[in-house]
């Protein structure tokens, strides 16, 4: 294409290049901090991916939960109970010749899963097409609302997310509640020794 | 429509859902007033009053629906959950075990004063969880409810804290849960991509369209993929071989109770969820638009008020033409009663030429404004003759007629799409019935070298979870065939899992009580039990036995009722390992009876001593073994509910 470089591949390949090699980067080290690091990485890749793919929200919602929250959040975990300054994690060689014969059988069905679907190869050389659309974000807040969907299609309703928005934070409590009681330290009942209630 | 009309729909249906959600609203008010009561009292016996309001409030309400729904299965929260008496029957089932919990755990002591809170909210929140596996009816309600009835119980499986045991059990059972979970979510995720939805009736419509345009399609390959996926989710809660690493490490380091409630509770929900799943997959509801994939013809179903939508098809199926034609009654700006006949089929002109319907109207090119336009002869030849009321009538009759003969095409739509279905209701029976064979096997297997009778119950249920993905293996190649043996075989699978609270947390009730005294959970420290508690000795006996399947208790007439249905479906091979099973558990479990009743205890070893009259413990325990023997005498009543429940399940 005379010189043009066509820019979405390029950031294609760039994105799913840094999300397999730091996923790959992340099972192979053996240090925790540096896990949780390749992960960032790797998840920040994936948002990039899901931006391309034109579903803007999902890589924003990526970008916020998985690589603002929970990555943060596994940093400070390993920053804070860490005994030593490096925590290493040794695999044994069995270990690693059972876990990649299951990971690259698992590797194998998935690829044939992606590639047997004729509509998820794209189309075919040389045809334009409309690049997808964004769903707004009004819209998004509303099917959270509960408004049924409409999906275009014949077949099937697309239901309203009021019910999975709103019992998940039930959910939340409860699990917040779990990991409360998990991490509190269990006092002791005899009240004759107080030195050993800590 | 307008926005405000829009909002007027939602709470429309919001409202009539929450109706049909009072249990599950008990539970989350439960919950909620567990903590606050906490901050204001905070001690042991308020939490467990609370737990226990909640859930006896839980359980009317859920008793209460049984006959307000008594109708039809309805969708609730636009399509997110499906209430039917199916639903109903295990939410009844699981808030009925709810209050036997409170009770219990009550007694046996195990949530003490300052954990009694936490313990009821998590055991709580994991019960609205299991309440949601039972009714959804969509994807991501499936995996939320599956992610809601987990969570909570890997917590509760280290809620004996400090104690190595207990934490081990505690993080494996949270690795291998976010492993399942995982693999389930990817396999939701290839299902949703390759039909195109989420809504479980629609994936049954949506898969019959691929199977009938091409039975060999490449498609269904990843459509396999992902259904084997999801599998590994449901086998992970059902603890089927080979996701059940995790079960007798949880039942050995948690305490007894939290293995009651993950044993009973638990693996009902799961059992119920396979069933919602295989069906939604292997079944084309009625009530659900389904599409002929060579000529994209449509059946619109339309819930509208004033709109009823028909489908008229003629012709064999190859050249079926769906037309949907909307009637509306006289709403329009004249007042007159018109119709517009909308024409979707490709091959609209074989379409005119074949229907018989009332509409003889001469151009069906034409778009909504065309048709509206448009009278039918056959019933207004002049229509400014009829007066309004004539109008209403005829657009009545019109409507009824429409209706009748939109509900006969449908059933036959629905009977061809059923038909192309049948390969997927193989594969769904095959692999649920090879897995149920091999857990069966392994259970009963590896339950013979144990000497912790936890460990032992845990291989059990494991076993015990075979029994029952016997019986959906067994019911699903009938859904295509016949609809009333479906729901016959499903219905023994209700009183499975109904027997199975009484036999299995019973049991794990008196582990808790003999616990509590000696100390030890080692079958060997129940040696001369005869002697010193002879009633709860007895007891004991009569559960294991019912867990055997032996006449006249319980567990046979379940036993009975579930290889029955593997009789008739003619699946053969499940029947013999199911029937060979049963002799393999018989020597375990008698086992545990000969250490009760024969051993003579050694010297200095601590006897429990457990009156069966005397407190409430010894009540408790006999009142929850009577049904073990008095359903096993008299099993009609409980069959005759478990059909009812199932009556609405295929329709």
């Amino acid at each position: 294409m005379d010189g043009h470089i066509n820019w979405h591949s390029f950031y294609f390949l760039l994105f799913g290049l840094t999300a397999c090699v730091f996923s790959v980067a992340v099972v192979l080290t053996g240090s925790i901090v540096r896990m949780a690091f390749y992960l960032t990485l790797c998840l920040g890749a994936t948002a990039g991916l899901f931006f391309l793919a034109g579903a803007g929200f999902v890589g924003a919602m990526q970008l916020l939960i998985y690589v603002g929250g929970t990555l943060v959040l596994l940093i400070f975990g390993v920053m804070l109970t860490a005994q030593g300054p490096f925590v290493n994690m040794k695999t044994r060689a069995g270990e690693w010749v059972i876990g990649g014969a299951a990971g690259l059988m698992l590797l194998g069905l998935l690829l044939q899963a992606a590639f047997r679907v004729e509509e998820w190869r794209g189309p075919p050389e040389g045809v334009a097409t409309a690049t997808a659309e964004n769903a707004p974000p009004g819209e998004i807040g509303i099917r959270m609302l509960g408004k049924p969907g409409d999906n275009g299609k014949a077949v099937g309703k697309e239901s309203g997310y009021l019910l999975p928005f709103e019992i998940v934070s039930v959910h939340l409590l409860v699990v917040l509640i779990g990991s409360a009681y998990l991490a509190r330290t269990k006092r002791r009942r005899r009240a004759s020794d107080p030195a050993e209630s800590t | 429509m307008g926005f405000h009309e829009q909002i007027d729909a939602l709470i429309d249906d919001t409202q009539r859902s929450l109706a049909l959600f009072g249990p599950e609203l008990a539970l989350c008010g439960t919950i909620i007033l567990l903590l606050l009561c906490r901050l204001v009292i905070g001690d042991r016996l308020s939490s467990t009053l609370v737990a226990f309001a909640g859930t006896v409030v839980g359980l009317v309400a859920a008793l209460f629906s049984w006959s307000q729904v008594a109708g039809t299965s309805q969708e609730a929260f636009t399509g997110m959950l499906v209430i039917d008496s199916f639903t109903i029957y295990f939410r009844i089932f699981l808030l009925a075990f709810a209050v036997l919990f409170v009770v219990f755990t009550w007694r046996s002591g195990i949530p003490d004063r300052e954990d009694a809170a936490d313990f009821y909210t998590l055991a709580l929140g994991s019960l609205l969880g299991m309440c949601l596996m039972v009714a959804a009816n969509h994807l991501l309600m499936v995996f939320m409810a599956f992610e809601m009835a987990s969570v909570p119980s890997y917590v509760l499986a280290g809620i004996l804290k400090g104690r190595r045991k207990s934490s081990e059990a505690a993080l494996k059972f949270a690795v291998y849960g976010a492993g399942a979970a995982g693999i389930m979510l990817y396999g939701i995720s290839l299902i949703a991509g390759v039909t195109g939805t989420v809504h479980l009736p629609s994936i049954g419509a949506s898969l019959a369209n691929t199977m009938a345009a091409d039975p060999s399609s490449s498609v269904l390959w990843v459509l396999g993929l992902g259904g084997l996926m999801v599998m590994v989710g449901l086998a992970f809660k059902l603890s089927a071989v080979p996701f059940h690493f995790w079960a007798p490490d949880v039942f050995e380091g948690a305490a007894a109770e939290v293995g009651g409630f993950l044993s009973v509770a638990s693996k009902a929900a799961a059992i119920a969820l396979l069933v919602r799943v295989a069906i939604g997959f292997g079944f084309v509801q009625e009530a659900s638009a389904w599409v002929d994939a060579e000529d994209q013809s449509v059946v619109q179903t339309t819930n509208g008020v004033d709109q009823t939508s028909i489908a008229s098809a003629s012709g064999e199926t190859t050249s079926q033409i769906f037309i949907a034609a909307r009637i509306q009654d006289g709403n329009s700006a004249s007042g007159q009663n018109s119709q517009d006949v909308q024409t979707t089929g490709a091959d609209h002109q074989q379409g005119t030429d074949q229907q018989d319907t009332d509409q003889q109207s001469g151009d069906q090119q034409g778009t909504d404004q065309q048709g509206a336009d448009q009278q039918t002869e056959l019933t207004q030849p002049d229509e400014s003759q009829l007066s309004p009321e004539q109008q209403a009538a005829e657009a009545e009759r019109l409507a009824e007629e429409a209706r009748a003969l939109g509900i006969a095409q449908r059933r036959e739509a629905q009977e061809v799409a059923n038909e192309s279905l049948g390969p997927v209701r193989t594969y769904i029976s095959y692999l649920v019935g090879f897995l149920a064979a091999i857990t069966c096997t392994f259970g009963n297997m590896a339950a013979y070298g144990q000497s912790n009778i936890k460990r032992l119950l845990a291989y059990s249920t494991i076993a015990h979870a075979g029994y029952m993905m016997f019986a959906v293996a067994g019911a699903i190649p009938s859904i295509g065939t016949s609809t009333t043996l479906a729901q016959d075989h499903i219905s023994a699978l209700a009183v499975y899992v109904a027997v199975y609270l009484f036999m299995n947390f019973t049991a794990f009730a008196i582990i808790a009580f003999l616990r509590n005294q000696t100390g030890s959970e080692e079958i060997s420290s129940y040696a001369g039990l005869i002697r010193t508690s002879p009633g709860l000795a007895v007891c004991f006996s009569l559960l294991l036995m019912s867990l055997i399947g032996l006449p006249p208790l319980a567990g046979f007439a379940a036993k009975l009722l579930v290889f029955s249905a593997l009789a008739d479906s003619g699946l053969w091979v499940l029947l013999i390992v199911g029937a060979l099973n049963t002799v393999i558990s018989l020597f375990y479990y008698l086992r545990v009876i000969k250490a009760m009743c024969l051993d003579v205890p050694e010297e200095g070893q601590q006897v429990a001593v457990f009156p069966i009259w005397k407190n409430i413990d010894g009540w408790f325990i006999f009142l929850l073994t009577l049904p073990v023997v008095v359903l096993g005498l008299f099993w009609g009543p409980l069959r005759e509910w478990a059909l009812a429940a199932c009556s609405q399940l295929l329709s």
